[in-house]
């Protein structure tokens, strides 16, 4: 009986179902950091596809924390060399937690240097990726990002 | 522990000048009377010590017979022997600054205190060595060379070999060694090979070379290893089998790849380089880099890429590479492969781009209408690692640097080692490049962001062939002629070329590039009068300067262009 009763109560008020308005969602998502966006992809089939499709949710990612925001050539580079969310896996995680102290990797603030530089890591990243690709059978594991791949005793 | 001995001989000096120390010495032991009445207070139980002290006084003090002291020398009373010679050796031996030579020789002269037993002890040398070890002709120069090595060798305590290598000019312990050390040992193993081989000794130089040889084998981790390599090199200069490696393969190309990943030197000169062009070139429609040792081509990605996001559009860019003949492939594959790879990358991140590439020997050989300078266009000239092979063929140097001159670059990057392995002399070439690349060796060791173990084994033998090319190989097969960066200054500056700074953008990028190989490293940037440095601790290792056409050549140039 008091299940029926809250069954009212909420038909009265109108359910709210977060899946159902994906603009609010893409909006929350968008402000969630590197870790936490990983886990939310985990939660459903919607959370996943958007994650994995949506880059540009992983674009607020890696500049969020930029002092002044990118010039917007940098948009079309990084989408042309393989998108924001392998950016951020390959070099700005990494660049990230190496040089802020792992605590305070979400609060802080990139400088244009740490851009620069994690561009042009994944500008190289990408070309081996060519270089490799176009060669048949050819070893694929010979990256020059490796090192950024290796744990390091920080 | 010898100032301890030394103040206690003071006051047992005072001591015998005193009454009260009279009485106490005549208490306990006589004085020698036979002495005494020639006026020196010895006491009878330390006889046999002072004796042993004044025969090593005598070593030390060389075939003039004058003790190297320092000028702001104590006199110590001479009546009392004992405290007095003592007060001298402890002296001598902290002033090695001036006598690194006889320090090392009274070292190998004493036989006794080293280890009798063991089969590896200095008293295995043969003499010969010892007393050919580089006399007047070499004095000067040694002696400025091991002022070097002390002064950096004082800081630097992190590796093993170098400290080893230090410990041999800088002994501050008492004229008995103890060879404890094998490390030690081992360099002096090398050190004694390299000097036979150069007195021209061939018989001692082979067996010198077996025993370092075997020592190194013994010995593991990056010291053992850059032994080997040294020992092998001096083994081939010995038995005369020179390597021919002068031509490319693609096996130096999997060597080249593999030490740049593994280690941050090529990463450093390619990321410092490129800055130096993106500022010189900021404003340019057209820019046209002249690569003089293309490899790869892992510089020019990263270069694009800042090209494409430049505010106001990319330019054009064009890139000429210059690259040596190949063995096996047919002679531009190789060079065209890199250039539309290069090309692909442009045109995914849209970048209008155009790649030449140019076979030649030698850079000399390079005729400048060949590169195709085009009006409107910037032109930069980059050299990593390339310049120092011209210095193998006399005026070489000077002609590609005309070539440059006549080119009128924008901007001129140098990327060199910071060594001096062109010296006339080979025993200091030996030493220096010893001390070199063991610094190098125990950097990629000691960098814990190490790659893979396949990947460090190949960078080693990279670095293995430069050692032997250092080592064994002379007149126009020698190209590892590295030089410091000084020298490269006065070269250039005389050329004609005026420096540009680096600026702090680029040290910052730089700092933050090493950080990513591990914060707690010993990789070090430094900036050097507008230059940027990477070193492993305390040694630079590697140097990035960027020059352009001093004022007077252009002027020279105009007057020039402009005669009917």
């Amino acid at each position: 009986m008091w299940h029926e009763q809250r069954g009212e109560e909420e038909k009265r008020r109108g359910r709210f179902f977060i899946n159902d308005n994906v603009d609010i969602l893409r909006e929350i998502l968008k402000r969630l950091d590197g870790p936490s966006l990983g886990v939310a992809a985990c939660v459903c089939r919607l959370w996943c596809s958007l994650t994995r499709s949506d880059d540009s949710l992983w674009e607020h990612l890696c500049f969020r924390h930029v002092s002044s925001p990118p010039p917007a050539s940098v948009r079309a580079v990084v989408v042309a060399l393989g998108g924001y969310k392998r950016l951020y896996m390959v070099c700005v995680r990494p660049v990230l937690s190496r040089l802020g102290h792992s605590e305070r990797v979400r609060k802080r603030v990139w400088t244009r240097h740490e851009v620069q530089l994690s561009l042009s890591l994944f500008c190289i990243d990408s070309y081996e990726r060519l270089a490799s690709g176009r060669l048949a059978g050819a070893d694929a594991s010979a990256s020059s990002l490796m090192f950024l791949c290796n744990t390091v005793n920080v | 522990m010898k100032r301890e001995r030394a103040e206690e001989s003071e006051v047992r000096g005072e001591c015998s000048n005193t009454g009260k120390g009279k009485k106490m010495c005549e208490e306990e032991e006589r004085e020698d009377k036979l002495l005494a009445g020639v006026g020196y207070k010895v006491c009878s139980s330390d006889m046999a010590d002072v004796a042993q002290k004044l025969q090593q006084l005598e070593m030390v003090m060389g075939e003039d017979g004058i003790p190297r002291l320092p000028t702001d020398t104590v006199h110590y009373d001479p009546t009392d022997l004992y405290g007095w010679v003592q007060n001298i050796l402890t002296e001598i031996n902290n002033n090695n600054d001036n006598a690194p030579n006889h320090n090392a020789t009274t070292n190998a002269l004493v036989p006794s205190p080293i280890i009798a037993d063991s089969d590896n002890h200095l008293g295995a040398i043969p003499l010969p060595y010892v007393e050919a070890y580089p006399q007047a002709e070499n004095q000067i120069e040694n002696q400025n060379h091991y002022k070097r090595f002390k002064s950096s060798s004082s800081f630097s305590s992190s590796s093993p070999l170098s400290s080893a290598v230090s410990s041999i000019s800088s002994e501050n312990a008492l004229p008995v060694v103890l060879v404890e050390e094998t490390g030690v040992h081992l360099v002096h193993a090398l050190m004694a090979c390299a000097e036979a081989v150069q007195l021209g000794n061939a018989s001692l130089a082979g067996a010198l070379v077996k025993h370092a040889g075997a020592l190194a084998a013994s010995q593991g981790g990056s010291m053992g290893k850059v032994a080997s390599f040294f020992a092998q090199a001096l083994a081939r200069k010995i038995y005369g089998f020179y390597p021919h490696e002068t031509l490319d393969s693609p096996y130096s190309d999997t060597l080249h790849m593999h030490f740049y990943e593994s280690s941050p030197y090529l990463k450093f000169a390619h990321f410092t380089a490129n800055h130096a062009i993106l500022e010189a070139v900021a404003a340019a429609e057209t820019v046209h880099v002249i690569d003089f040792g293309l490899k790869q081509g892992l510089q020019w990605p990263a270069l694009m890429q800042a090209l494409a996001v430049r505010p106001g559009g990319p330019p054009a860019f064009r890139l000429t590479g210059i690259g040596p003949p190949r063995l096996d492939d047919a002679d531009s594959d190789a060079l065209s492969e890199v250039g539309s790879k290069l090309a692909e990358l442009a045109r995914t991140i849209k970048v209008r781009f155009e790649f030449r590439g140019l076979v030649c020997n030698s850079l000399a050989d390079l005729d400048p209408s060949v590169l195709e300078i085009r009006p409107g266009e910037s032109v930069a000239v980059n050299a990593v690692f390339e310049l120092h092979r011209l210095l193998a063929r006399p005026g070489a140097i000077e002609k590609v640097l005309a070539i440059i001159k006549r080119i009128k670059p924008e901007i001129v990057t140098v990327v060199e080692q910071e060594a001096n392995h062109n010296g006339p002399v080979f025993l200091d070439r030996f030493t220096e490049a010893l001390y070199y690349y063991s610094s190098l060796f125990d950097s990629l060791e000691g960098s814990s962001a190490a790659a893979s173990e396949e990947a460090l084994a190949m960078s080693e033998m990279y670095l293995g062939r430069q050692i032997c090319n250092v080592v064994a190989c002379e007149e126009e097969e020698r190209v590892e002629r590295h030089e410091t960066l000084g020298q490269w200054r006065v070269r250039l500056g005389s050329a004609g070329l005026e420096p540009v700074r680096l600026g702090s953008n680029a040290f910052r990028q730089a700092k933050m590039l090493l950080g990513l190989f591990g914060e707690g490293d010993g990789y070090r940037v430094e900036e050097n009068n507008g230059c940027l440095m990477l070193g492993w601790h305390t040694r630079p290792l590697v140097a990035t300067s960027a020059w352009r056409l001093a004022p007077a050549e252009f002027t020279r140039w105009v007057r020039v262009r402009n005669m009917p």
